[in-house]
């Protein structure tokens, strides 16, 4: 999954647009927090559907995260940039704060979609070796501690990371997900993440 | 020299089949029943790192997240798919399996990638056989026809029930796994293959037993095994 140009020059849009709002940012908040607003959301409610949310995330898993982006274990060309000048300390109140952000709540897409999506999320798929999601993210896909938050966010960056994992392309953490999004069809993955974004 | 030249090719025969998969996933091939001299259970640093782990129930409980997604919160597993049912499984039996598929002595392409060490650890697979062992063994297992079970009973009695116990029970020193309440068509796969020396980390006096077994004999003995329960105690 290689950026295509237009996208490439989008994300760059977006980049300086959230450098501009990197004042506007919850008072209460960490310093570092400015810098993810612009994309991420005041309170990491991002609404622009590329970009994860992150309010309501496992504070386990966030840090992990971007720690790994930090080293370069999660690849990231927008990501990379913003870390450089953080320390460890900043990266452990990011997670923190975030953490404890409400989140927003999800959204409904195809009905049709939606029930395939819920049945692969409780169940698996026994045929082809799939898990249920829910047995590490949870019934209700509020995650727990390293095994990461998936109710509400974006189908978008859902897909992508689904994509970054079949392709092998991320490979940080323990790699289970690599299997799993292998063995997915496009189907299956499609109505997981409509399942997901559409969690309270 | 022999071995560099295969590790070579191994590794020209990796990228050349298989540019997408993850060499992570591909599960290595070890020496099994099929190799002159195999012994069986022979000692595995992997596995004495399991077994000298002190186990531990609660953490074993959160270890066990990863592998519900298929045997099921309760352990039980699914017959369908022909996932073991693990609940009340004797704790060394599940660390020599898992450390089996581990190094490639059981060949289990489907669960190898949730198997390796970047899933779990030697003392996590401990800590999970530990919980499994304690959660009690659920009746709905998927059971045989019951058309033969006088002979499944005169099969086991004859020949399983010196090393698997007259309950199933099976025996956790010695590693033989509890086959009371195991789901039929598991049983029924393990033993075929078994028998077919399909399955490498066999006991040689399992396949010795089995060598001789019809498909309906091993049938049979599967449906009145999938049927034994446990004495309360």
């Amino acid at each position: 999954m290689s950026h295509s140009t237009p996208k490439f020059l989008t994300t760059l849009a977006l980049l300086g647009a959230g450098l501009a709002l990197a004042g506007v940012s919850h008072a209460d908040g960490p310093p570092a927090a400015a810098a993810c607003a612009g994309c991420h959301g005041a309170d990491g409610n991002s609404t622009v559907t590329t970009f994860p949310k992150l309010a309501g995330q496992q504070q386990v898993y966030l840090l992990r995260e971007l720690k790994d982006y930090k080293s370069g274990k999660r690849a990231s060309e927008i990501m990379a940039p913003f870390m450089a000048d953080l320390s460890e300390a900043n990266l452990e109140e990011l997670a923190t704060w975030y953490a404890k952000q409400k989140p927003a709540p999800g959204v409904k897409g195809d009905p049709a979609l939606l029930k395939l999506g819920k049945a692969l999320y409780m169940n698996g798929n026994n045929k082809t070796d799939v898990p249920a999601c829910a047995s590490c993210h949870e019934d209700d896909g509020s995650g727990y501690k390293k095994f990461a938050r998936v109710a509400g966010q974006h189908v978008e960056y859902t897909l992508e990371q689904f994509r970054l994992y079949a392709s092998g392309k991320r490979s940080n953490g323990a790699r289970v997900m690599q299997t799993v999004a292998e063995r997915m069809t496009e189907q299956e993955t499609r109505a997981v993440a409509e399942y997901m974004a559409s969690m309270p | 020299m022999k071995l560099k030249l295969t590790l070579i090719a191994l590794t020209l025969g990796a990228f050349a089949t298989l540019p997408a998969a993850a060499d992570f996933q591909q599960q290595p091939r070890a020496a099994g029943i099929e190799t002159y001299g195999y012994t069986w259970n022979s000692p595995d640093q992997d596995m004495n790192r399991a077994l000298a782990h002190k186990a531990n129930v609660r953490e074993g409980e959160a270890a066990y997240k990863v592998c519900k997604g298929c045997h099921k919160p309760d352990g039980s597993g699914l017959a369908d798919a022909e996932y073991p049912q693990l609940a009340g499984q004797h704790a060394s039996v599940i660390i020599k399996q898992m450390m089996d598929t581990r190094a490639g002595r059981r060949d289990n392409p489907r669960m190898y990638p949730f198997a390796g060490e970047w899933i779990v650890s030697a003392e996590e697979i401990a800590d999970i056989a530990a919980y499994l062992n304690q959660l009690p063994i659920p009746s709905s297992n998927s059971k045989g026809d019951g058309a033969n079970l006088a002979l499944g009973k005169r099969l086991y009695t004859k020949d399983c029930a010196s090393c698997h116990g007259e309950h199933g029970e099976g025996d956790a020193k010695k590693y033989y796994p509890l086959v009371a309440g195991q789901h039929y068509s598991y049983l029924k796969r393990e033993s075929r293959e078994s028998r077919d020396q399909g399955r490498r980390n066999a006991s040689p006096e399992m396949v010795k037993v089995l060598k001789p077994y019809s498909d309906s004999e091993i049938d049979a003995v599967s449906d009145y095994m999938s049927r034994l329960k446990l004495p309360k105690k």
